[in-house]
């Protein structure tokens, strides 16, 4: 009962913010919720009888989450979990008013949570969860996450709340280093890549320090060869095979963290079968990103997060490809960070947009892309990028930031953010 | 001939994508017509034999002894660079590195390389992570960038680089950014402060030219990309509250 007067407001003020604006207002309720009830989060997210299992770290958090979820499920685990934009404190308690009981229950035997690395310290204060899994730490967005130490510092935090588990990539030397730190009455289950996969990674796996040496096979589940969207796993000697949702050693780094925490929490009942049919269930993800079909036409949209995602999805776009749009957004406060990445391989670009447009052409210009405009106005570029008429080579793409994809689906009606 | 420009130790110093004003050297040489390359300096075997003009980037705290034994094998070439005039750009703890040193708030001390005056000191605030906008002395024009440090920077007020228009700067209610001495330019202006201020990438890259016996006047493509760099500083000036536009 204690929380029937808040949920109550919670849903009406979601209703409130509908009213106003189809599909938005997702993380107002919980902003209010989290006002007039402080406790619901801590309560709510300790309260799942199976426990929480929180996955963090700067990249490749969502797609684990999606993959761990979907391994727990086909294991016949009643889950819970959030959808990627709701990472964050007011999210994350909209996420749980979506599913919750008049008195703020929410359905459910475990709860699966992907963490925002920097806020995810802060929700976890007083949250205990049974594992945390994380992914690796990446030079990102410098105006919040000054250097590497600090995210590392920040990931700690989180990691600290485990009290059965920490799930980590041991070619991550942050999380390396931190996996010595943790309690002694919590494990320490690591994954990681052979020596075969990261030499197949002509600019590395992205991570702002790598381990020297590779997980041996004794010592955690690996990646061992990726060929295509296919992944083999070596699970301390049995090998597995997962079709992966997209080609791209960091999906094949991804299936291998789902998998490595699927087994720390199941221990017995873990079935490697199960796990790989499940894996190899995850829909297929387009160059990179998301093929929508808008105004009569393909359109590929690949979202650039960090300097690593960047450079993986501008090398996977298609050589030649005629007709890109490239926006960036006011949540890249600063993109000096980005510098270091080479886009090049994209030789011109039709449009760059976003309030950030000047800066990217710069950028690109550097890197000897050719611009034949900037307009900073995405409303009107995205107009003119569609009405132009088909690309003479290749489907037309959008490349953005998350602050530009959000305004680019906003402005072409595209609901969800997943 | 090839122009060199070299980039110290980027593995450790280009958080910020600071190293990449080395290249954004080399391709405006390129757009004038010179041949340019880059040479990333890890360790002294990586020196090449001319050296034209040079750039240090920022790295984290963390790092600051181990870039600190790499630069000490090039302390004597740095020492000639400086007074021979080679333009050096060190930005950061790069710029940190080549002071007389670095104060710890626990009153240890890293020792620099004393290639230029003044040293880096304990900051009584939070951490500056903002726009930094800087009348340059002499000259007036504008420098547009972004800090992002721990520590304040004293002993450099013979020679700054400029004064500050908004943000914080050297700190220590100086009102002043960066030191300046001969070609040797430490900032704190962070990531592309070249691409930004194409001005002070003209100005290296004449010296450069001079120095070789080659001339270096800004190619056409340089004056289109420009454009872009202009817009960005104006947005960045207005966010930052600064009334006029980039000189």
């Amino acid at each position: 009962m204690r929380y029937a007067p808040a949920i109550l407001v919670g849903r009406l003020t979601r209703f409130a913010a509908r009213l106003r604006k189809a599909g938005g207002g997702s993380a107002v309720p919980g902003l209010v919720v989290n006002r007039i009830a402080p406790n619901y989060l801590k309560r709510t997210l300790s309260g799942f009888p199976q426990g929480l299992v929180v996955v963090s770290g700067s990249s490749g958090k969502s797609t684990t989450t999606k993959m761990l979820v979907a391994v727990l499920r086909a294991h016949h685990v009643d889950v819970f979990t959030n959808p990627s934009t709701a990472n964050i404190s007011q999210g994350l308690t909209s996420a749980l008013l979506e599913r919750a009981d008049w008195r703020g229950r929410v359905p459910g035997e475990m709860a699966v949570l992907e963490m925002d690395e920097g806020h995810g310290a802060l929700v976890m204060q007083g949250v205990d969860a049974r594992v945390v899994t994380l992914m690796n730490v990446m030079v990102d967005q410098i105006d919040r996450f000054h250097d590497s130490e600090m995210v590392a510092g920040m990931l700690a935090r989180i990691a600290a709340r485990a009290n059965e588990a920490v799930v980590i990539n041991a070619d991550d030397a942050y999380l390396d280093r931190l996996a010595d730190k943790v309690r002694a009455d919590v494990s320490v289950h690591r994954f990681g890549v052979s020596d075969a996969v990261l030499a197949s990674a002509p600019r590395g796996l992205g991570y702002a320090a790598t381990t020297v040496a590779r997980v041996p096979e004794a010592g955690g589940v690996r990646l061992v060869a990726v060929d295509g969207r296919s992944g083999t796993i070596d699970d301390h000697g049995t090998h597995v095979t997962v079709e992966l949702p997209a080609r791209g050693i960091h999906y094949g780094v991804d299936a291998t963290a789902a998998y490595a925490t699927a087994k720390a929490l199941l221990g017995e009942r873990f079935d490697a079968k199960t796990a790989a049919d499940a894996l190899s269930a995850i829909p297929a993800v387009f160059g990179r990103g998301e093929r929508v079909r808008v105004r009569d036409q393909d359109v590929d949209f690949v979202l650039v997060q960090n300097p690593a995602s960047y450079q993986l999805n501008v090398d996977s776009i298609e050589p030649g490809t005629s007709d890109i749009l490239f926006a960036i957004g006011s949540d890249v406060r600063d993109p000096s960070y980005f510098w270091p990445t080479d886009a090049s391989s994209l030789g011109r670009v039709s449009i760059v947009s976003g309030s950030k447009a000047a800066e990217a052409a710069l950028m690109l210009a550097y890197d000897g892309v050719e611009i034949d405009r900037v307009e900073p106005d995405l409303a009107r570029a995205l107009d003119d990028f569609l009405a132009a008429p088909p690309p003479a080579s290749g489907t037309k793409t959008i490349v953005f930031s998350a602050d530009s994809m959000r305004r680019t689906r906003a402005h072409l009606g595209l609901t969800g953010a997943e | 001939m090839t122009l060199t420009i070299v980039t110290l130790v980027p593995s450790l110093q280009n958080t910020n994508g600071d190293a990449e004003n080395a290249a954004v050297l080399a391709r405006r040489a390129a757009w004038a017509g010179l041949d340019a390359r880059v040479v990333a300096v890890e360790s002294r075997a990586d020196l090449p034999e001319q050296v034209d003009a040079v750039v240090l980037g920022s790295g984290s705290d963390a790092s600051l002894e181990r870039s600190r034994g790499r630069l000490l094998e090039l302390h004597d070439e740095l020492r000639r660079w400086g007074t021979e005039g080679v333009p050096i750009l060190a930005v950061g703890t790069g710029w940190e590195l080549l002071s007389w040193g670095i104060e710890r708030p626990d009153g240890t001390t890293v020792e620099g390389l004393g290639i230029l005056p003044g040293r880096a000191v304990p900051r009584a605030g939070a951490r500056v992570t903002e726009d930094l906008v800087v009348a340059e002395r002499g000259s007036g024009r504008v420098l547009v960038g972004f800090e992002n440090h721990a520590r304040d920077y004293v002993g450099a007020e013979g020679s700054p680089l400029g004064r500050v228009r908004a943000g914080q700067g050297n700190g220590r209610g100086s009102g002043q950014e960066g030191v300046v001495m001969g070609e040797v330019i430490g900032t704190h202006l962070h990531g592309p402060v070249l691409a930004k201020n194409p001005f002070l990438a003209d100005r290296m890259l004449s010296a450069m030219a001079d120095r070789a016996g080659l001339t270096y006047e800004a190619g056409d493509q340089a004056r289109a990309v420009d454009a872009y760099a202009e817009s960005a500083c104006r947005a960045q000036i207005a966010a930052a509250g600064v009334a006029d536009a980039p000189g």
